[in-house]
């Protein structure tokens, strides 16, 4: 009150101000009241969590008359997953690889089909409803019954399986083309990947047609005026002021695919964390061991996509 | 078919002995409607991808045994049968694993819009020093993947310890009142109500860029008026923030509903959602339910069965507010 009173009165004595540090002091406390409850989130369910995940890694963690003990055992779980726990290496890198080649694919559907559907044309209110639909729908449980065909009489008749079939085959355009196979192997896994990649666009859409409706439409005026083709709109205007809703797009992605419930590594992961307290230390060492390699990628990533882009497109230079 | 070819050979015609004026406008105009071609062409084309497997799950679910392995049939049967849904019904135990949906879950989203836009809030809009800390902390929310906590909160919440107090109170008297709260609502209540559930990292910043973006003229008036900063953001940020809620009220109810790895890893089999009774449709025991009570059944159909029964009600709501959704969306205004 006495603050108030204060900021309403602001000539009266500078003295006072001094003392009562104003009405700034007074927000910044309101501040951090609006944020109080997250911060105490923060440390119980994110700290704490992380650096006790850390700990059991470290560990040999057993569950004995209603309590868990942990014994320090250093390098062991580690040990274990990276050099004796074959599968574990195999996961990583079949699951890295995935991550690689589906990411760009990933980026740039959701980008056309962003730029598509941020044009004005007849039909767009219908045309944006169904492709919203694998944000509601594309989730890991239904996808997973969909595509991976399991155990039994599922084998035969996978969705995938029965849609690429009815394609063209790629790999006889790549030997009419007198490409290498391995380009066409590629390609062929893309196109048999096709509604995962297609389904996992939905929120990456949303986020560019956000982006794009942020873009100043005087920019595009003055394009315009000075005589600009379409394309040249994009690549000096449209795809320069996305720059930051595609690192959003780029890490979203990435974490999506690394969180994905088909994930390799993540199951084997998750598996041993849902078994015998005595494996917990081996699924956090993996998960680790995990993260902070694709952490490093994602690093790496940032660092040349803003090499690269972000300070080229921020002096305005051309390519 | 002549009729089309005569129209093209009269616009050529057109074209041909018209002044150079009226060609362009003519090229334009062809331009256009190439474009539109070629932009329809695409939209539809992957619009089929997208609605594929949404047919291919009703076209096989409503299949008898017969139908199934007919090769002849490729969509839709004559002889339609529901009965693949009684057995969907069955092993998913709908009912009660749709009524567990709504209790975990939907009511945690409900709690998450609210404690994620508080939070949005004051970071956005006011000032004080811990704030690049704290905006710091969000991305990290967003980036490290909830897996990485979810063991040490399992195990936190098989003796749930605030801060160490309760256990200080167990060294101190002897008496254990850390409560065991697995499978009891507050797994999923209590992060929601802090601001960190279900993907709350990318929630706060959705909000905060869409606060940063409102004018801030009016809250000041307020301000200024005498509103305190709750009745401010209660008064004034909340009903012009309609567009950035029913956003986030789409992606939390979606995400909560989806939620596989948490609910299977927090709750016990009584209180399972439905995402994990369907996840867990192909295994032998949910089979067997089937086969105790003498029933045959076709098991890909009923895994098709289930996975519509699990999309059809996040479907009807988001087709209420499909309409606001995709109007939201232009208005967001996410920059990154």
């Amino acid at each position: 009150m006495e603050n108030n009173m204060n900021y309403n009165a602001p000539s009266n004595s500078l003295k006072k101000n001094k003392k009562h540090k104003g009405i700034e002091s007074l927000k910044s406390t309101y501040g951090r009241l609006f944020v109080l409850h997250w911060e105490i989130g923060l440390i119980l369910f994110f700290v704490m969590p992380l650096f006790q995940s850390f700990y059991y890694a470290f560990c040999d963690v057993s569950f004995a008359g209603g309590e868990y003990h942990f014994d320090f055992a250093g390098m062991k779980n580690f040990d274990y997953a990276w050099n004796k726990n074959a599968d574990f290496t195999n996961n990583v890198s079949e699951s890295l690889l995935s991550i690689v080649g589906s990411l760009p694919v990933i980026v740039i559907i959701s980008l056309i089909l962003a730029l598509l559907l941020n044009q004005k044309f007849r039909g767009r209110l219908f045309f944006r409803g169904l492709y919203f639909l694998p944000v509601i729908i594309a989730s890991g449980v239904v996808i997973e019954l969909l595509f991976k065909t399991t155990t039994g009489d599922l084998s035969s008749s996978g969705v995938s399986d029965t849609f690429a079939s009815n394609m063209i085959q790629v790999d006889d355009i790549m030997a009419w083309l007198s490409l290498p196979t391995e380009i066409g192997a590629y390609f062929g896994g893309l196109l048999n990947d096709i509604f995962n990649l297609v389904w996992n666009c939905g929120i990456q859409i949303v986020l560019f047609i956000s982006g794009m409706q942020s873009i100043p439409d005087s920019l595009y005026e003055v394009s315009k005026v000075e005589g600009a083709t379409k394309w040249e709109e994009f690549w000096f205007i449209t795809l320069p002021m996305l720059s930051r809703t595609l690192i959003l797009v780029i890490i979203f992605t990435i974490v999506e695919l690394v969180t994905a419930k088909d994930n390799v590594v993540m199951s084997q992961a998750y598996t041993l964390m849902k078994g015998a307290a005595t494996s917990y230390g081996t699924a956090s060492a993996m998960l680790w061991i995990y993260f902070i390699i694709v952490g490093a990628f994602m690093a790496i990533l940032m660092l040349v996509f803003s090499k690269l882009f972000l300070k080229r497109w921020d002096t305005g230079g051309r390519s | 078919m002549t009729k089309i070819f005569k129209s093209i050979k009269d616009t050529f015609l057109k074209f041909k002995n018209s002044s150079s004026e009226t060609r362009y406008k003519m090229i334009i105009k062809g331009n256009s409607v190439l474009t539109a071609i070629l932009r329809y062409t695409i939209l539809i084309a992957i619009g089929y991808i997208i609605l594929y497997p949404l047919l291919y799950m009703i076209s096989s679910s409503i299949r008898t045994r017969e139908s199934f392995y007919d090769p002849s049939i490729v969509w839709i049967t004559s002889d339609v049968t529901f009965e693949n849904f009684g057995f969907a019904w069955k092993v998913l135990k709908y009912g009660q694993s749709v009524l567990n949906t709504i209790i975990f879950e939907m009511v945690s989203a409900g709690i998450q819009i609210v404690s994620c836009s508080l939070v949005a809030y004051g970071l956005a809009r006011f000032e004080f020093k811990e704030k690049r800390v704290l905006t710091f902390f969000m991305f990290l929310l967003i980036l490290v993947p909830s897996q990485m906590m979810m063991l040490p909160i399992f195990m936190n919440y098989s003796k749930l310890d605030f801060l160490g107090l309760l256990g200080l109170v167990d060294t101190l008297t002897g008496i254990d009142i850390r409560p065991n709260v697995l499978n009891s609502i507050w797994t999923f209540y209590l992060p929601a109500l802090l601001g960190v559930g279900i993907r709350s990292g990318i929630i706060i910043y959705i909000y905060i860029q869409f606060f940063k973006g409102l004018p801030k003229e009016l809250e000041e008036a307020a301000w200024i008026d005498g509103a305190g900063p709750l009745k401010t953001y209660i008064r004034i940020a909340l009903p012009s923030s309609g567009v950035v809620i029913t956003t986030i009220t789409v992606f939390s109810l979606i995400w909560h509903w989806n939620d596989y790895s948490l609910s299977s890893m927090y709750l016990y089999a009584s209180s399972w959602p439905v995402a994990v009774r369907l996840s867990e449709i192909t295994t032998p025991e949910a089979m067997g339910v089937l086969r105790l009570s003498g029933d045959d059944p076709i098991r890909i159909a009923i895994m098709m069965a289930g996975c519509l029964m699990f999309i059809v009600p996040i479907l009807i709501v988001y087709l209420i507010l499909q309409k606001k959704f995709v109007k939201s969306i232009d208005r967001v205004g996410i920059t990154g």
